[in-house]
């Protein structure tokens, strides 16, 4: 047994044949303390629903090994899945059945006994009582989530991941979920592990966060320690006509200069102190669009990886996105 | 292989009370037999009764072909219960029971069970049609249990048979292709709507072995109240328990989540 909630150890997950097929994990590890929630960040494709899976038991591994609440999720997958709970991207419920009744089939799966109390609480807690004999079919998504969440604290889990949990929510019902998220882990204590595309979501939720992209674990930390790791201000520039790089490179307090042409985007020390020598660098009337960004995840991902979060995907997050309303709807 | 019954009871009755909640599933399952009687069964029904009583030993042509149709119905249960897995696959419903500590096998036990008993609500029904049709029963108690063993095992070796070969599918067409696929041959090439003693040998090879045949004869006999042969229900019962160990073994490797 281990103090920590997860262990992961230098897991890698292929799909396909291992010299043809598709490396979503690639030598991961990561230590995630009990009683925190921790969030892993990354667009689309970058890993983070395989790292679930991998940790829920529901795809094999292909080398290395995960622990969670202390056993190994290959070599005793059932005992770790009776300590985890889970709320998936998608709502997912037995449409035909009450809420209680979802309840009454959580509870059979996890083999409880002398659960009816709990499941009343949780019913009480998120809300539901007045509809717990209704079919979930009629619910709103937010009370479905609040449904799935409470099927996810059945059991009592030391571990709940919550897979992009947002995904596809509109802001009011995303509002919603993010104080339920901080309430339940208040209240309950437990781990959450959850994964989420939406800096503004890990900022908001998140004691540590790591961040991944293409199957790797590119940094890890508190938000405030990722966000010191970036010592610069980031300015946006979109001038009228060509320039040279060399002569923003020239601009006291300029540390790095990425794009070319007409796009810009300048690494510097401090927004305040450059932007008047760029001004005079530059002619005002020359600049079409100008922003700066002050040290946020967003330019963390940016600075470590040159790209900014769910740039690459656009796509495939609508085909997600869709995908969910549809199972939502149903 | 430990059974884990909370989990195996939570399912089970999901299957059955899920069948309850949809009523076009309900009416479809009632209905497509009793059209099976009202419009195949009612082909020979100018035939003059002695020429019945030779070609089939039943002075009506529906006692004769009930035994028949409700084994064949067996094969439909079957792909219902596919469809139902995939239906789960798809909508992300077996990621949710497999994360919890429910072994794939289970789930497979719990469908091919759940499917089979599905299947028994035809059995009233057809029952009660064949009675309006005309049919009269005269079955012992045990007569009646056996029949409803006979076609439950049936039930439990088709939907195992289903469920092994769409293991892995999480396509909706798969499970009516596979269907066609089976149904047709398992049907003609059976005891199930004409005697087997006019056909060619390749056909009564088949017929021979083929468990919808045990079924449909088993079955007749109690209807006709001719002697039964009960070497058919143990044999319809290794054809069960073979398939159910298969499918079990299928489904705990290969068993697609999604």
């Amino acid at each position: 047994m281990t103090e920590a909630a997860i262990v992961v150890n230098n897991l890698t997950k292929i799909y396909g044949s291992p010299e043809r097929g598709v490396k979503a994990l690639d030598h991961v590890n990561l230590t995630i303390p009990k009683g925190m929630v921790f969030g892993l960040l990354g667009p689309n494709g970058a890993g983070k629903t395989t790292l679930i899976k991998v940790l829920t038991g529901i795809t094999d591994i292909t080398e290395g090994h995960g622990l969670v609440a202390g056993f190994d999720i290959q070599l005793q997958p059932m005992e770790a899945k009776a300590r985890i709970g889970w709320v998936a991207a998608e709502v997912i419920l037995d449409d035909d059945f009450t809420a209680r009744e979802n309840l009454w089939l959580q509870a059979k799966l996890q083999s409880l006994t002398g659960w009816e109390e709990r499941a009343e609480q949780l019913l009480e807690y998120f809300s539901l009582k007045d509809r717990a004999d209704d079919k979930v079919s009629h619910f709103s998504t937010g009370m479905r989530k609040k449904l799935e969440i409470a099927l996810a604290l059945l059991h009592q889990p030391s571990v709940i991941f919550m897979d992009e949990p947002t995904i596809g929510l509109d802001v009011s019902t995303r509002r919603m979920l993010w104080d339920i998220v901080t309430q339940v882990h208040k209240e309950f204590g437990v781990t959450v592990l959850l994964t989420t595309h939406y800096i503004e979501e890990a900022d908001a939720l998140c004691e540590r966060i790591a961040i991944i992209d293409r199957g790797r674990i590119l940094a890890e930390g508190t938000p405030s320690e990722l966000k010191a790791r970036v010592k610069a201000d980031i300015v946006q520039l979109e001038t009228a006509e060509a320039l040279d790089s060399g002569a923003l490179a020239a601009v006291p307090g300029v540390q790095e200069v990425r794009g070319q042409g007409d796009g810009w985007t300048l690494r510097v020390t401090s927004s305040e102190e450059v932007l008047p020598r760029l001004f005079a660098a530059i002619h005002p009337d020359r600049i079409r669009r100008i922003s700066v960004e002050k040290p946020s995840l967003e330019t963390v991902f940016l600075e470590i990886t040159g790209r900014r979060i769910g740039e690459d995907e656009p796509i495939r997050d609508v085909r997600k996105f869709y995908a969910q309303m549809q199972r939502a709807r149903r | 292989m430990k059974l884990q019954w909370s989990p195996f009871w939570g399912l089970y009755s999901r299957e059955i009370l899920r069948t309850f909640r949809n009523p076009f599933v309900l009416l479809i399952t009632i209905v497509q037999p009793f059209m099976w009687l009202a419009f195949f069964g009612s082909s020979f029904s100018l035939l003059p009764a002695s020429e019945l009583e030779t070609l089939f030993g039943a002075s009506n042509y529906i006692q004769f072909l009930l035994p028949g149709v409700l084994s064949t119905s067996m094969l439909t249960v079957g792909m219902f219960g596919s469809m139902s897995t995939i239906q789960d696959k798809r909508f992300g419903f077996m990621k949710r029971i497999l994360i919890t500590p429910t072994s794939k096998g289970l789930v497979f036990v719990t469908k091919a069970l759940g499917s089979a008993t599905r299947g028994l609500v035809q059995f009233p029904v057809m029952i009660a049609a064949a009675i309006a049709f005309g049919v009269s029963f005269h079955l012992s108690p045990l007569d009646w249990f056996a029949w409803i063993v006979t076609l439950m095992l049936l039930a439990i070796g088709f939907c195992s048979l289903f469920l092994a070969i769409t293991a892995r599918s999480t396509d909706w067409q798969t499970p009516g292709v596979v269907s066609n696929f089976i149904t047709m041959p398992l049907m003609f090439a059976s005891a199930a709507l004409f005697g087997s003693s006019h056909f060619p040998t390749w056909m009564q090879d088949i017929s021979n072995v083929n468990p919808i045949t045990f079924s449909a004869l088993l079955g007749r006999s109690f209807v006709l109240g001719t002697a039964p042969n009960w070497a058919y229900l143990g044999y319809l019962g290794l054809f069960a328990g073979t398939m159910l160990t298969i499918g079990y073994f299928v489904s705990s490797r290969w068993l697609a989540v999604e």
